[in-house]
């Protein structure tokens, strides 16, 4: 089942060319990794999945992409979309209030006031980001005193607190040391029978390690997309046989 | 859509709303005072408001023996102003009470010719009132209504002020930035400037009534109106110039160092010299603060609306003259003409300090 | 070798004794204010001796020659200040905040670039020029509807008062909407909220120790400032104002009216006017430290 469906999209910053004609089906409840050299086009291709892009002025998109049967440019609402399609940032950036107030936040958003209901998803959320056990009884302490680690499973947490379908993640080990990039793999592993998982990564090994399909970007360019050990072991492209043996990048 | 969005639609836009409107106040607030100000000082702008003195002048003048005073008045609501004078006029020679030369000029009034007053009716015909032989006095006005003493007296605070200010404010930044060892001397001299910061003009004010006026006997004086001003001066000083000296690339001291330089040697030809923008925007951002005191000034520079011959003689500062014109004696337009200048002044330095502060994020 | 070094450490000498300059101020400022302002409450003094608590909760100002008749309460003017600054910070927090919130985070560019030298100018334009504006303009408006015969009432003081504030919240909040770290918002937007939420449910409540930092500060500037409300307060001779039409006389009028011409017990008064205006200037500046470093270590950490 095709959670996403990209038709020939192109997004443009400005003037420049940022993405090509990109046509790509995204499998729903698998992880898919998207990797490739810095500025390839990988992290601007995950946010136009909910369109974080839209932020960026001057920045524009053509071509059609559908979240389950919908143009998420066209005939669904933002709110909706960002409901379905949570995202998780390189860099783990909890909000500054208490542990329970930041994964509250998403459920408020979207007009759940009652404690006894935002009490229970704020434990399944930590629950399903393997991080209750080590805040459940600091839930009103700051979400800034965590550590690196906890902080990024926090967001996690927060992500899954607006029961979305699909998670984007982009580079979300990048800022943290080995035993919690670690720690995060195991939950993006676990979290894959309930979510659709997009990830992006530099980090070649992570993609083979925890994705089923692999993407492979090159200046805005999808140069190869595939089944993850097809990709590894017996790339089509040359271009990706040297990425992947570190030729280049 | 879910009535739950709806709900949120409106909300997000009744605080836009409210967004818009508190900034629409904030516009409003200043177009509406500077509207208030400019209506009523522009007309009051002239170049004789520029060059004139404040008060009027009344003086009595010795005239040459003549029979043609050459000169025409015209009467108006105040008094009789020279209309047009001739250039062998014995008014362009009169010579005051003190023997010295006091030439009238067209604007000038005058009260009376030897003894007769000028009237409606006689000031038609001026040679009429005078004498049959020898010479006559006349009793004239110089008409005042400048604020050509005030700029003088505002320059010269200014002026003072930053002489005084400046090298202390630079060296102790210079002492903050490059000699300071985290500690209490370090953090009481930042206390103290921040409370600096924080004190009310009027203590100032007071204070330096106490302290420059009184004890150290400079009374009323432009000296004592500086003195206190390089105080209220200081923290901006030091903290503007110690944000550029923070920002000199530590590579310049190395190399200065690097090259047998002493490090008093590298604070005055490198340090210092690399940190000139900031140090120039210091500057404009008092002189701003300068024009703009006035309950400072009030009780240590004086209210004498005169040019202060020398440092120790008293002078009132543009602002607190404007204070008197509107408080005392009720003037709002002669208020409003000052502050016309003074905020064409502050406009004028702070788009100064924005073409600095350019320079500055240039290096 | 040796002469090198000496000048070395005179320069140094030289930089320190200029970085002291600062606190000798200080010190001096404080000695003489608490000097001549504290004198009249103790027993043989020159000028004659005040009652403390005749002073602190006096509501009538009566300066007479001779001691006995004459009357130093201050506590009418201290409502008067507070009052005033109270006033003028609650009208001019929320729209200097939601200006700043407009500056920081919706307006396009070119409307900030016409905007924040406006507010600039705004905070440059002299104390006395907002008395003039407040006498000129605001008095006589409110003098048609007022009660009372005179225009210059309390309302005159907090609408002047305001505006001279407005700038201060508006730019310093600024500069407090600005410094919230960028990833913040995308978080927020990422979990499916508006612009407008995640500006009132999470930019604000970052950014909150520097707003509250401008707010003291424009606290600070109310409370001390002169001039402006000198012109427009009325400066009444006693009583706690009950309505927003009564005239009032704030501790900094107090002593600018009446500095001038002073001397003896009178002038020592005065002073002692501005030992309490002191006081809470330093009071506003410690709560102005504490803001400053105790919320400041939970946002600047991110």
């Amino acid at each position: 089942m095709d959670k996403f469906i990209v038709e020939s999209m192109n997004f443009y910053y400005g003037d420049f060319h940022a993405l090509k004609n990109i046509n790509m089906k995204l499998a729903g409840n698998r992880i898919t990794a998207f990797i490739g050299p810095s500025g390839c086009g990988k992290s601007t291709f995950l946010k136009t999945l909910n369109r974080m892009n839209d932020l960026v002025e001057g920045s524009r998109v053509e071509g059609t992409i559908l979240l389950d049967g919908d143009d998420i440019y066209r005939e669904m609402d933002l709110i909706d979309l960002r409901t379905k399609v949570g995202m998780v940032f390189q860099k783990p950036n909890p909000f500054p209030m208490s542990i329970y107030d930041n994964i509250a936040y998403g459920p408020r958003v979207h007009g759940i006031k009652k404690k006894a209901e935002l009490d229970a998803l704020v434990e399944t959320s930590l629950r399903q980001a393997a991080i209750w056990e080590e805040v459940k009884d600091d839930l009103k302490k700051s979400a800034l005193s965590l550590s690196g680690g906890q902080q990024q499973r926090l967001c996690i947490a927060r992500a899954l607190a607006t029961k979305p379908e699909v998670l984007l993640m982009d580079e979300p080990t990048s800022a943290l040391d080995p035993i919690s990039t670690l720690k995060i793999e195991d939950l993006i592993l676990e979290l894959k029978q309930e979510y659709t998982i997009l990830i992006v990564t530099h980090n070649m090994q992570q993609a083979a390690r925890v994705s089923d399909y692999t993407a492979f970007f090159l200046l805005g360019d999808v140069v190869e997309y595939g089944d993850t050990e097809t990709l590894f072991s017996t790339p089509a492209n040359k271009k990706t046989e040297d990425y992947i043996t570190g030729r280049f990048g | 859509m879910s009535n739950f969005k709806i709900k949120n639609r409106v909300k997000d836009g009744a605080l836009r709303g409210l967004i818009y409107l508190c900034t629409g106040l904030t516009v409003g607030s200043l177009l509406l005072i500077l509207g208030y100000i400019f209506v009523k000082g522009v007309p009051g702008l002239s170049v004789d408001f520029f060059i004139r003195d404040f008060n009027d002048k009344t003086a009595y003048v010795t005239l040459q023996e003549t029979d043609d005073l050459g000169v025409q008045v015209e009467a108006r609501d105040d008094g009789f102003y020279i209309t047009s004078m001739e250039k062998g006029s014995p008014f362009a020679s009169a010579v005051n009470q003190n023997g010295d030369r006091q030439k009238l000029t067209k604007g000038d009034q005058i009260v009376s010719i030897g003894d007769t007053k000028l009237t409606a009716e006689n000031c038609g015909d001026l040679n009429a009132l005078l004498p049959d032989t020898g010479q006559v006095q006349a009793k004239v006005v110089r008409v005042g209504g400048g604020i050509f003493p005030l700029l003088v007296t505002t320059l010269m605070i200014i002026g003072l002020s930053l002489l005084i200010a400046l090298p202390i404010g630079i060296s102790a930044a210079v002492y903050l930035n490059e000699y300071a060892k985290p500690g209490k001397i370090l953090r009481s001299i930042r206390f103290c400037i921040e409370i600096l910061a924080g004190i009310p003009s009027i203590i100032y004010g007071l204070f330096g009534m106490l302290l420059f006026v009184r004890f150290m006997g400079m009374g009323f004086s432009v000296l004592a109106g500086a003195c206190t001003v390089a105080i209220i001066l200081l923290p901006t000083i030091i903290r503007t110039t110690e944000e550029t000296l923070k920002t000199v690339p530590e590579s310049y001291r190395e190399g200065s160092l690097g090259l047998g330089a002493t490090k008093i040697q590298t604070i005055v030809k490198i340090v210092i010299p690399a940190s000139a923008p900031g140090i120039l925007t210091a500057v404009i951002l008092c002189i701003g603060r300068i024009i703009g005191e006035s309950a400072a000034l009030l009780f240590t520079s004086g209210t004498q609306a005169r040019i202060p011959g020398n440092l120790l003689e008293s002078g009132a500062s543009l602002t607190v003259q404007a204070y008197l014109a509107a408080k005392e004696k009720g003037d709002l337009s002669m208020a409003c003409s000052i502050g016309v200048v003074v905020i064409l002044v502050v406009i004028l330095l702070n788009f100064l300090s924005r073409k600095v502060g350019k320079l500055m994020t240039k290096f | 070798m040796g002469q090198q070094h000496r000048n070395e450490k005179i320069a140094k000498i030289f930089f320190l004794i200029t970085g002291l300059i600062a606190v000798a101020s200080v010190l001096l400022i404080t000695f003489f204010v608490f000097f001549q302002g504290l004198q009249p409450f103790f027993p043989f003094n020159k000028e004659g001796r005040y009652s403390f608590w005749k002073f602190i909760s006096g509501l009538q100002w009566k300066p007479n020659d001779e001691v006995a008749k004459a009357s130093y309460g201050i506590l009418y003017m201290i409502v008067g200040s507070l009052f005033s600054t109270l006033g003028a910070v609650i009208l001019a927090v929320p729209i200097g905040i939601l200006t700043a919130v407009y500056i920081a985070e919706l307006a396009p560019r070119f409307v900030v670039k016409i905007l924040q030298p406006a507010v600039e100018l705004l905070s440059g334009i002299p104390s006395v020029l907002f008395g003039v504006f407040g006498l000129g303009f605001i008095v006589p408006i409110i003098m048609k509807t007022s009660p009372y015969a005179r225009g210059q009432s309390l309302l005159a003081v907090i609408l002047v008062l305001a505006v001279m504030i407005l700038p201060i919240i508006v730019s310093l909040s600024v500069t407090a909407l600005q410094a919230v770290p960028h990833a913040y918002r995308e978080g927020s937007y990422a979990l499916g909220a508006s612009k407008i939420h995640t500006i009132f449910h999470l930019v604000i409540p970052a950014a909150r120790s520097g707003l509250l930092a401008g707010i003291v500060l424009g606290t600070g500037r109310g409370i001390g400032e002169t001039m402006a409300v000198m012109m427009v307060a009325g400066n009444s001779g006693g009583g706690i104002p009950t309505s927003l039409w009564q005239q009032i006389r704030p501790l900094t009028v107090n002593i600018a009216m009446e500095m001038g011409y002073s001397s003896g017990l009178h002038q020592e008064m005065l002073f002692a006017t501005a030992v309490i205006l002191f006081l809470f200037i330093f009071g506003i500046n410690l709560i102005l430290t504490k803001i400053t470093a105790k919320l400041g270590d939970v946002d600047v950490k991110f």
